[in-house]
Formats: structure tokens, sequence, C-alpha cells
């Protein structure tokens, strides 16, 4: 929501586009479109006018997915952190760390912590194992 | 007031009060004929409903006791899961107006409270003829700043302070029961002392018309408007706040058998254990205990009108930033044209847009919450369906506060746009309020797909 001028693929692309909108309104209707493939996914068993079924891992890829793109929409345009300086976008980002920390406490407190995370990310559970 | 800000007569915070005049009608009117006309004939159709589905039970249990064919019972027993398909339609229409008139009412009143409050107490403020002394400074000093938040905090302490017993007080004083005013007492006077701060917070930014925004002049925001860095550091702890419930969801989420954990063929759940809000909303939803499973398109609309309409108040508010920050708007032609024929009135309709669009989040949020409870989506729900219900009001409650919030914030930019005004030099302060809009579109952004749709 700032005054500045930004580049990028979505732009050149808002640029070939028909009618005289601009930026705002394309994201605007690309929010509106994946909203409406994210409920679809759950609510249809099939691709509509196919024997295509949608599995429970595909729902889950689309939900994460819509996730990401709406969620880039609305912060990179509508927040305008692509174009205003940078250390706004660091300011946004920085809780993330603490999100990320957060994850990985859920995933340590997880019931099948001890015996099915990889080494890498858990602390030495052995004292665990040998209890 | 000195030239470097709008000469406002505190008179004009009349308008204010009007709006709050505004307010109560509407929603007296919106009670009466939705939550009382309409919720009156729904709840007729329910008592009938009721009616019909006790005397095909009674059909059913007969037929059954005096041993009838086969065939009969069958019949029977369909015509009695028919008659009870159609009494929880008919209970949860009912709920529908019934619960949509009481939140227009209650939201209303709060709006005519806040705005004509805060109106009527800046209109009765002395108008000051000589040097400005509102924090926004003539043409010779910059803006230092407002104590107003101060008192803001203060208020909402007392609030929190009192609220424990505020429903219990409360639910004492309307069954005429003996009530200990304590706890209600000071959580009102903190709600006073809110208002008071927010009223004076108004009128010292009022007559805000752009000039002398404050700098930062040192490191990490040199050379950025204080107000934008402040908004975005207060942003970066309410992500953290939105973290902590979906973290908390996430991590109860682990141990649930939930339908959708079944249908993934997780070998640790071979049965469900746990109802989520998702398997009472989406189709093919989880059941247990005979609850749930009856999720279907309509179930699921009201979390989806609720997710457009935010992306949607999310571009209105973008088009009335958009238009006070451009220097030679042209009214557009056609009908748009006749709902905004100058500037500011253009602005103050897409504010006032986005206003009732954040409004009916919240009117559908309470409805589908009242169709969740009829449905035994409690708190009190046996087993971990308990914690599922839990987690799912607190964090959607939490979102739908800040819609709340965020609504309350609009009435006085409305009321800006609709007097002083915004352009090219002032509308940063839609920008800034814009920013917060967002963040809670970016909110539901995660919150729907993880507790609607999963």
């Amino acid at each position: 929501m700032g005054e500045h001028e930004t580049t990028g693929i979505f732009e050149s692309l808002v640029e070939k586009m028909p009618g005289n909108f601009d930026i705002y309104f394309w994201n605007f209707v690309v929010l509106m479109i994946f909203t409406l493939f994210e409920v679809g996914a759950v609510f249809f068993d099939k691709i509509p006018g196919t024997d295509i079924h949608i599995t429970l891992t595909w729902v889950w890829a689309i939900l994460i997915g819509v996730g990401i793109v709406k969620g880039y929409g609305i912060a990179a345009y509508f927040m305008h952190l692509k174009g205003d300086p940078r250390i706004y976008t660091r300011t946004a980002l920085f809780p993330v760390l603490f999100v990320l920390l957060m994850l990985w406490g859920i995933g340590l407190s997880n019931p099948g912590a001890v015996t099915e995370l990889p080494s890498w990310c858990t602390p030495n559970w052995d004292y665990a194992v040998q209890r | 007031m000195s030239g470097g800000e709008a000469h406002v007569e505190n008179s004009i915070w009349m308008r204010a009060v009007l709006m709050g005049g505004i307010f109560v009608a509407i929603g007296l009117l919106a009670f009466a004929t939705m939550g009382v006309g309409v919720a009156n004939m729904k709840h007729h159709d329910y008592e009938e409903a009721i009616h019909e589905y006790e005397d095909a039970k009674y059909a059913y249990e007969n037929a059954k006791a005096n041993n009838a064919s086969e065939a009969e019972i069958a019949s029977l027993k369909a015509a009695k899961d028919d008659a009870h398909h159609h009494e929880v339609e008919a209970h949860l229409s009912y709920l529908t107006w019934r619960t949509a008139g009481i939140t227009i009412l209650l939201m209303c009143m709060t709006y005519a409270s806040f705005i004509g409050l805060g109106g009527f107490l800046n209109s009765i403020f002395p108008d000051d003829h000589g040097h400005d002394n509102h924090g926004y400074g003539g043409d010779d000093h910059e803006h230092h700043g407002s104590g107003s938040p101060i008192v803001f905090s203060l208020g909402i302490m007392l609030f929190l302070m009192g609220f424990p017993s505020f429903q219990e007080t409360l639910g004492h004083m309307l069954s005429g029961v003996d009530a200990d005013l304590g706890g209600l007492g000071l959580s009102m006077l903190g709600l006073l002392i809110v208002t008071a701060g927010v009223a004076n917070w108004w009128r010292e930014d009022l007559p805000f018309i752009g000039n002398h925004e404050q700098i930062a002049t040192s490191d990490p925001f040199e050379g950025q408007h204080i107000r934008k860095a402040g908004l975005w550091v207060f942003i970066m702890s309410e992500v953290m706040v939105f973290a902590t419930f979906f973290s908390s969801y996430l991590r109860m989420r682990t141990e649930w058998c939930t339908q959708w954990q079944v249908n993934a063929g997780n070998e640790n759940c071979t049965a469900v254990d746990t109802l989520t809000a998702s398997d009472f909303l989406r189709p093919n939803g989880g059941m247990l205990d005979g609850l749930g499973g009856q999720g279907d398109f309509m179930t699921l609309l009201p979390g989806a009108i609720n997710t457009f309409a935010l992306i949607i108040s999310s571009y209105t508010i973008v088009l009335a930033l958009k238009t006070a920050k451009t220097k030679d708007w042209q009214a557009p032609e056609g009908m748009l044209g006749k709902l905004m024929p100058t500037k500011k009135a253009a602005v103050r309709n897409y504010l006032i847009a986005t206003f009732l669009l954040g409004s009916m989040f919240i009117v559908l949020k309470l409805v589908e919450w009242s169709h969740l409870v009829a449905e035994g989506f409690t708190i009190g729900a046996s087993g971990t369906t308990g914690q599922a219900a839990s987690i799912f009001y607190i964090a959607t409650g939490a979102h739908g506060l800040h819609v709340f919030i965020g609504l309350l914030v609009m009435l006085y930019l409305i009321f800006k746009a609709d007097t002083v005004g915004f352009d090219e030099k002032n509308g940063q302060g839609i920008e800034y309020f814009g920013l917060y809009w967002h963040f809670v579109d970016l909110a539901w952004v995660v919150i729907f797909p993880a507790f609607y749709l999963y």
C-alpha cells in the first residue's frame, strides 16, 4: 500500500492484460480465483467433469500451495512489501524464526518423535529409549 | 489552529453523535425484523417440526412394539429420520435469524456507543482558538506523539481486571439474582476510560492533514515514517499471537485420530476419536457418537463467503487509499459516478463498503458458531472433541475480535473521510489502517484452510 513502483513477473504479466486495470485489481482477481480453487478442492471428490479422484495428499498440497500464493499476494502487493524498503519485509519475517522454533517443538513433543523423526532434528533421545 | 492543520470546530463532532443515532436505529430495526419477526416465524416452524418428529418417532416405536411388518417398520424409520432431519434444519434456520438479529443489534449498539460517546465527549470540549496544542504541530514543529494510548491502555487494564466476573455478574443481573457489581463495575469503568482515551486520540488526529509526519532518525528505520514502522512492529507481535494459537492447534492435532487421519491410512488411527470443526462443516466429515458428518455446501458456505468478503474488503480499502492518493481524481462514469461524485465521497464510500463487508463477516461468524454449538461442537463435548472446539473457538474468536476492533477504528476513518477528508497528503492514515486490515485477511488465509477445510 505504498507508492513505490515494483517490477517482477506478475507486474509484467499485468502490463500485458487487456483493460486499464492496475496490479491491485489483478491481485484481487488471483486471490478470488485461488480461494474458489481451495474451497473446490475440499468440496469435490473428483475433478468436475472427469473421473480423476482428488486424493487427500492432493488436497493437502492444494491447501498449502494456495495458502502460500494468497499469503504472498496479500503481503507483497496489498501490504506492499514488494516495493517498500527491505526493513519492513525483515520486520514481517522476524517472527518466522519463532514460528519455526514452535514447529520444531511440536515435532519434538509429537508422540512419534522418539522413534520416527530423523536424528538430525532431534536432541539425543537415547535416554528416552533406554528407560 | 495554525496553518499546519485543518481548522476543525468541535461542534463537527455532533455528526459523530448523529452516526451513533443511525446505528441505534439500524440495530433496532434489524433486531425487530430479523431477530424477532422472522425468527418468531421460524421458531413456529421449528416447534411444528418437533411435533412432527415426535409423532414420527412414536409411530415407529409403536410399530416396532406391535411387531409390524419389516417393510412398514423400514418405512416408518425413514419417515422418522426425515422428520428428524427436517427438525434439525428448522432449528438451524431459526438460529440463523435469531443470532443474526441479536448480533446486528449488539454490534450496532457497540458502534453507536463508541462513535456516539466519543463524538459527544469531543463536541462538548471547548474549542481551541489559540495556539495549537494537539500534538500535530503548526508549521514550525512536527507531530510529537500523544498521551492518549496510555489512557487507552489503562482502560484496557481495568476492563480485563474486571472481566473474569463480567459474564457471571451480567448473568445474575439478567436472571434477577443478587449480583456483586464489583467486577462488572470495574470493567464498565475500563470501557469508559477506553472510550475517553480513544475520543481524545480522535480529537488530536482529526485536524491532521499530513504536515510534519515524524520521521525516524536512526537505524533500522532511518528515514521512514515512525507511525508506519510502529505499525509493522505491532503486526510482528500479532504474528506471534496467531502463531501461538496455530502451533497449539497443530500440536494437539498430532495426537487426534480424526476422519482425515483415518482416511489417510494412519496406522495409529483405526477409528475416529476426535471431531474437528471441519467434520461439521465440510462434506464427508467424520462422525462420532452421532455427531458431525452432516456437512454439505450450505454448512461450508458461511466460511467461504467470509473468505471472499475479507478479500473484497482488502481490495476496497486499497481503492480508498488509491483514490485518496490520486491528485487529479475524476469521477467515474455511469452508476458508479453517481455513488462517488467527488473524491471525498469516493474515499468515504470505499471505506463504508469495507466496513459493511467486515460487519457481515462478524454476523456470519456468529451464525456459524450458533450452528456448531447447536450441533454439539462445544468445549464441553466429550473426549478430545472438547479440545478441538476450545482451540477452534479461541483461534477464530481472536480473529473475529481483531476484525471487530478494525471495524471500530474504521468508524473513525469514515467520520474523518466525511468531514476533514483524506487526500494525497494525509492518506497514509488509511494506509496504516490498511496494513492492519490486510494482516487480519492474511491470518484468515491460514485459519480458514486449517480449521474449516482440514
